[in-house]
């Protein structure tokens, strides 16, 4: 019976406190998620539009592309922009990402000065600390529902490095948001800008006029496709951030709940156990007379 | 739907910010200022911070103004997109807000004008453009 009555009853009211946190947290999680999933829909008409017209004026002439960042370069050295969350408690959304990115860089580097890292969230950033990996720029304490103000630091960032020629592409890694029970690790290419994948879709045959020229308008439009992408990507991310945190929240909500149960039944026998004792005790004593 | 109609959708990351038939659209262009008209040459080109005016098709009278912050336009057999980092109708817009944003700017200009940092003052002068943009499209309710 080890425990007695009364650390059991600390017990269970301790854990009945915990769940009511968590239960909480679950609600918060539950709320954030679907601000999250509606936000990123709105940004979904943006992206696509920003695709588009990029498409349109990219596919409006067979020139190759003279533009530094559709420019494929010798790749000596690769970025990897990786999107964590700040906070724990979000179960396995952190060591997913961090896992896949660890073993993808062990897969394709053998030298440390072959990749750098921009670590988005304080887990990512402290994570490659402390294995001595070299981080070239990290940003903390990103709201819930980042705006494309607070984001455009970090995707300046990038696209400045990449101009600068610090490294020679740049992959974007993040957990993508399948639904509020799945998400999964993805790596995306950003930088150089490629339009290869979309073969199907058929060029558009339009001519357009260009205002003041294409070099101009092409310095104008590609910044804002990668920063469209990148921040796409944060969102996607932050989605699949709050539905980790929620499905995390509730497994301990439920878990607590089974400890309760176990703890009660445990109480009750002990209960029954002193009782039962005590009667033993008095018979005994009663007896002896 | 008739002959002389287009639509106007202007985009940005925080969502559709207008979505309406237009019969005129003037904007201004890096080039300069444009007159858009239904069944116009498929064009595109970059905006300026400044404000669009659109005329639209139920009343004469009737012009909704939006302020946009750079950006691309692209006119496409008469649907003109514009996607921006960031656009508010008139009726939308905070004044008190962008009245605090532009006294922000101000004094982030003279701070950097005296310490003379360029980039800061290039970035602190597009963000007074923006503010006076917004208050500028204000004006017209």
């Amino acid at each position: 019976m080890g425990a007695s009555l009364n650390e059991i009853k600390t017990k269970i009211a301790s854990t009945k406190k915990t769940s009511q946190i968590t239960g909480a947290m679950q609600m918060v999680s539950a709320a954030k998620l679907q601000k999250a999933e509606s936000h990123a829909k709105a940004f979904q008409t943006y992206a696509e539009k920003v695709r588009k017209i990029t498409t349109d004026l990219v596919s409006s002439d067979n020139e190759p592309a003279k533009n530094p960042m559709m420019i494929k370069r010798e790749v000596k050295k690769t970025g990897y922009l990786v999107i964590t969350s700040d906070r724990g408690l979000v179960g396995g959304y952190n060591s997913n990402i961090l896992k896949s990115v660890i073993s993808n860089i062990r897969k394709r580097h053998t030298n440390e000065s072959e990749y750098t890292i921009l670590a988005l969230g304080g887990t990512g950033a402290d994570f490659f600390k402390a294995r001595n990996v070299k981080v070239s720029y990290v940003l903390r304490g990103l709201s819930d529902q980042p705006t494309f103000e607070e984001v455009r630091a970090i995707v300046t960032e990038a696209v400045e490095e990449y101009q600068a020629e610090e490294f020679d592409e740049l992959y974007v890694c993040y957990n993508h948001h399948v639904n509020s029970l799945v998400s999964e690790a993805r790596m995306e290419k950003m930088l150089p800008i490629s339009f290869d994948e979309k073969g199907d879709e058929k060029a558009s045959l339009v001519t357009f006029e260009l205002e003041p020229d294409r070099e101009t308008i092409l310095n104008q439009l590609l910044p804002q496709y990668a920063e469209s992408m990148i921040y796409g990507s944060i969102v996607d991310a932050k989605t699949a951030e709050h539905a980790a945190g929620m499905t995390a929240m509730r497994t301990a909500t439920d878990n607590a709940h089974s400890v309760i149960n176990d703890l009660t039944i445990q109480y009750n026998r002990a209960r029954q156990a002193s009782i039962t004792q005590e009667i033993t005790e008095i018979v005994a004593g009663a007896s002896a007379l | 739907m008739s002959e002389n109609v287009m639509t106007l959708q202007v985009i940005t990351p925080a969502g559709v910010v207008y979505d309406h038939h237009a019969n005129y659209i003037t904007a201004r262009t890096t080039n300069g200022e444009i007159g858009i008209l239904p069944n116009m040459i498929s064009t595109i080109a970059g905006l300026e911070i400044d404000e669009l005016k659109v005329r639209r098709p139920d009343d004469e009278t009737h012009v909704d103004y939006i302020a946009v912050n750079g950006g691309i336009i692209e006119i496409k057999d008469s649907l003109v997109t514009i996607v921006a980092d960031s656009a508010e109708r008139n009726r939308d817009i905070d004044v008190s807000r962008a009245e605090r944003a532009k006294i922000r700017a101000e004094k982030a200009l003279e701070v950097a004008k005296a310490e003379k940092k360029s980039d800061e003052i290039k970035r602190v002068e597009v963000a007074l453009h923006r503010a006076l943009n917004r208050l500028n499209v204000s004006s017209h309710n």
